[in-house]
């Protein structure tokens, strides 16, 4: 096992680091000028690690492996580790789908040294968040089982087309696993189906997870607390660089209107009558609610046979085309056109005043003011991550005429 | 209990460029619309004495703040700083009021004056409404990290515009929409001339309201009817229907609406027709494989 690792020793094994000498007094005795430095630095790494230009797999489908065995009812995350994990969780799938939008996620609970599917690949936020509620509140019990929800995990993933990018992430509490065969012939299987596993470990590190990540070019990381388990899982929201083995196609996909919208007789354009009142696919198959399926006018009509959704993106169920939105699609735009990272400078050398973005005055404590490299405007740390990690478009470039595209 | 303090902050973006409709036919008008926006702006103040408002200006050439709160008066003037001093009061008129208003006008000279000095030639370009809305973005992102804990603070957008298009900007427009939505900020538009598709879908996606307004002349009761009321209570006004939106995709390659197009699956390009090679990020795709694969056929392995 001479090949673990190379590279990436552990905390422990590297060089007697002095932490302490990284803070420093400034010239009145205090140290607010030097966490604030530490702080701000924290802050930008993130940022510099993104790597500009690669392909991504837009089209994610993702399965959450959880873990629901005895070691999630330990207590070291509060209240317990499985209900922390849950509310988490929430968060990351509203987030998930905020930035992937036409993508997909089902969940895989693991117990009792058995793997079940609670939900199936979906694209619907509202039904994934009550999943992980109802799961919040269920058992934990026995053993879980690595092999055999990867298993289940790639039974299904096998069958996507090859444009689609396929992933799992797992989240395990436990040390163990127990699994009916070699975990090893699974791993290789998911190696080359293509399948990205990245493993979140709330215990400690384990050399099965560490492999499993390695060999399909995932990511292992275990959490120190419950802000840093945050920080692992909103890094899963990103779309993934595309998988070597994965195609690129041309996807066929529907764009549905209102069917409000054809009121107007001259508007000819939409096949089936526009007015008719009808029922939405969506619902017609909840049990035990009859007025799940509401009779209205309001809606989307697949434009290719007509039948109505009150929500989108969604596969047609009558026709299997993928209908979204315009606006869909847009939201995802700016993981393939992303800002480049601002370049620091000095503040002394800066001769501006105050923050391009938001008009804040330079004070003494900006030790460092950030120019972006387009269109030379100065801006505070504040905006340089606003203008990163939220609006992705950077304000001096969309308010000067000559760097708009 | 203490009651929890809200403050409003509302964001104007006033379009300024020359080749607005009712600017070519009679350029005074100008004075009418900035009136109308400072009395929208001086009500908006008057509501609630915490509440704030911010002025961007924008044109073909560049987008800039015309009023924000290092304009604004200083609660203790300090001596020897030009323009930010406390007048005095005249007319019994509120000094805000009146500073908000030379400070406007002001501003918006030396904007305008600006852009002819430095950008001659591309006067004719799109206005840069959305570098306007980022500027604004992050106006707003700091004032709302500015506040002092328990405050609550709403913000809003306004663009007044007489200009169409806005297609070269899609990119920034529809990621200022997205921040808006997730950020709770709504956005309006007040239109003076074009139904708006692009604006109107960010409109819808923030909850705010779109209106074209019919006559130049009674901007401000539109103004003060429409765009005045915070969003929670405009739910009991009767106002305009809401624009019915028109979701369908434009390619990328002829700019159409289409029903049924092409997704790249890499970069999300729409394209309306079958294209081997994507022009956006240049990927090259495999040919459209039929739904139904002949079973005899042996499934094409080669380098797609």
């Amino acid at each position: 096992m001479a090949d673990e690792d190379e590279g990436n020793e552990y905390r422990w094994e590297t060089g007697y680091e002095k932490t302490w000498e990284a803070i420093k007094e400034d010239d009145d005795g205090l140290l607010e000028a030097s966490v604030a430095e530490i702080i701000q630095r924290a802050k930008r790494k993130r940022q510099a690690e993104r790597k500009p230009n690669t392909r991504l797999g837009m089209m994610r489908h993702l399965y959450i492996i959880l873990d629901c065995s005895d070691a999630m009812s330990d207590q070291d995350l509060k209240p317990t580790r499985q209900l922390c994990t849950a509310k988490l969780l929430e968060g990351f799938i509203e987030e998930y789908f905020d930035q992937n939008p036409i993508s997909q996620m089902g969940i895989i609970v693991t117990r009792n040294k058995r793997a079940e599917l609670v939900c199936e690949l979906a694209g619907n936020v509202r039904k994934h968040v009550d999943i992980v509620k109802q799961i919040a509140q269920g058992p934990c019990s026995g053993e879980p089982s690595l092999q055999n929800s990867l298993e289940l995990a790639l039974s299904s993933l096998r069958l996507l087309p090859g444009h689609a990018s396929r992933e799992v992430l797992i989240i395990m509490g436990s040390l163990t696993t127990c699994d009916p065969h070699d975990i090893n012939v699974t791993i290789q299987k998911l190696k080359a189906e293509g399948v990205r596993c990245s493993v979140i470990g709330l215990a400690a590190e384990v050399r099965v997870c560490r492999q499993l990540s390695k060999e399909t070019g995932g990511l292992y990381s275990i959490i120190l607390d419950d802000c840093h388990f945050r920080d692992l899982l909103l890094q899963q929201v990103e779309p993934p660089p595309a998988a070597r083995t994965q195609d690129c196609s041309l996807v066929r996909m529907g764009f549905p209107h209102h069917s409000k919208i054809g009121n107007d007789p001259a508007d000819a354009s939409g096949a089936p009558n526009n007015n008719a009142m009808s029922f939405c696919m969506c619902h017609l198959d909840v049990e035990g609610k009859m007025d799940a399926s509401k009779l209205g006018v309001a809606g989307h009509l697949c434009p290719q046979c007509g039948s109505k959704y009150c929500e989108l993106p969604v596969e047609c169920r009558a026709c299997g085309l993928t209908l979204v939105s315009a606006p869909h699609l847009a939201r995802s735009y700016h993981h393939l056109f992303p800002v480049d990272n601002f370049l620091e400078m000095d503040a002394k050398e800066n001769m501006k005043h105050n923050c391009f973005g938001c008009r804040r005055k330079f004070v003494e404590i900006d030790k460092h003011v950030y120019k972006c490299g387009a269109c030379s405007h100065i801006f505070c740390l504040d905006c340089d991550i606003f203008v990163h990690d939220t609006l992705h478009s950077c304000p001096g470039c969309t308010s000067s005429c000559k760097n708009v595209k | 209990m203490a009651e929890e303090v809200e403050t409003s902050l509302m964001v104007i973006v006033v379009d300024l460029h020359t080749r607005q409709r009712y600017l070519r036919q009679q350029p005074s008008q100008l004075v009418h619309v900035l009136d109308s926006i400072m009395t929208l702006a001086n009500m908006h103040l008057m509501l609630k004495t915490k509440n704030k408002v911010a002025i961007v200006a924008c044109n073909a050439a560049r987008s800039d703040f015309i009023y924000c709160d290092s304009d604004a008066i200083q609660p203790q003037p300090i001596q020897g700083q030009s323009g930010n001093t406390v007048q005095k009061q005249s007319d019994g008129q509120y000094e805000v009021f009146a500073h908000l208003e030379t400070m406007v006008k002001q501003n918006t000279r030396k904007f305008t004056l600006d852009e002819k000095s430095t950008f001659f030639d591309d006067r004719d370009g799109e206005s840069l409404i959305a570098g306007a809305l980022t500027l604004a973005m992050c106006y707003i992102n700091r004032i709302n990290r500015e506040k002092p804990t328990g405050e609550k603070l709403n913000s809003r957008l306004l663009i007044v515009t007489g200009c169409a298009g806005g297609a070269s900007q899609h990119m920034a427009y529809m990621n200022v929409f997205f921040t808006a939505q997730k950020q709770n900020i709504v956005l309006d538009v007040c239109s003076l001339d074009y139904e708006l598709g692009l604006l109107q879908q960010g409109c819808d996606i923030t909850g705010g309201l779109f209106l074209k307004i019919p006559q130049l002349q009674g901007l401000l009761q539109y103004l003060l009817w429409v765009f005045l009321p915070e969003p929670p209570i405009r739910k009991k006004l009767v106002l305009p229907p809401p624009a019915r939106v028109d979701y369908r995709a434009a390619c990328f390659c002829h700019r159409n609406l289409i029903d049924i197009g092409f997704v790249c699956s890499i970069c999300l390009s729409i394209f309306c027709k079958f294209s081997p090679i994507c022009t956006t990020c240049n990927t090259v795709f495999k040919p459209p494989t039929s739904l139904v694969p002949k079973k005899k056929k042996k499934p094409n392995k080669g380098v797609c």
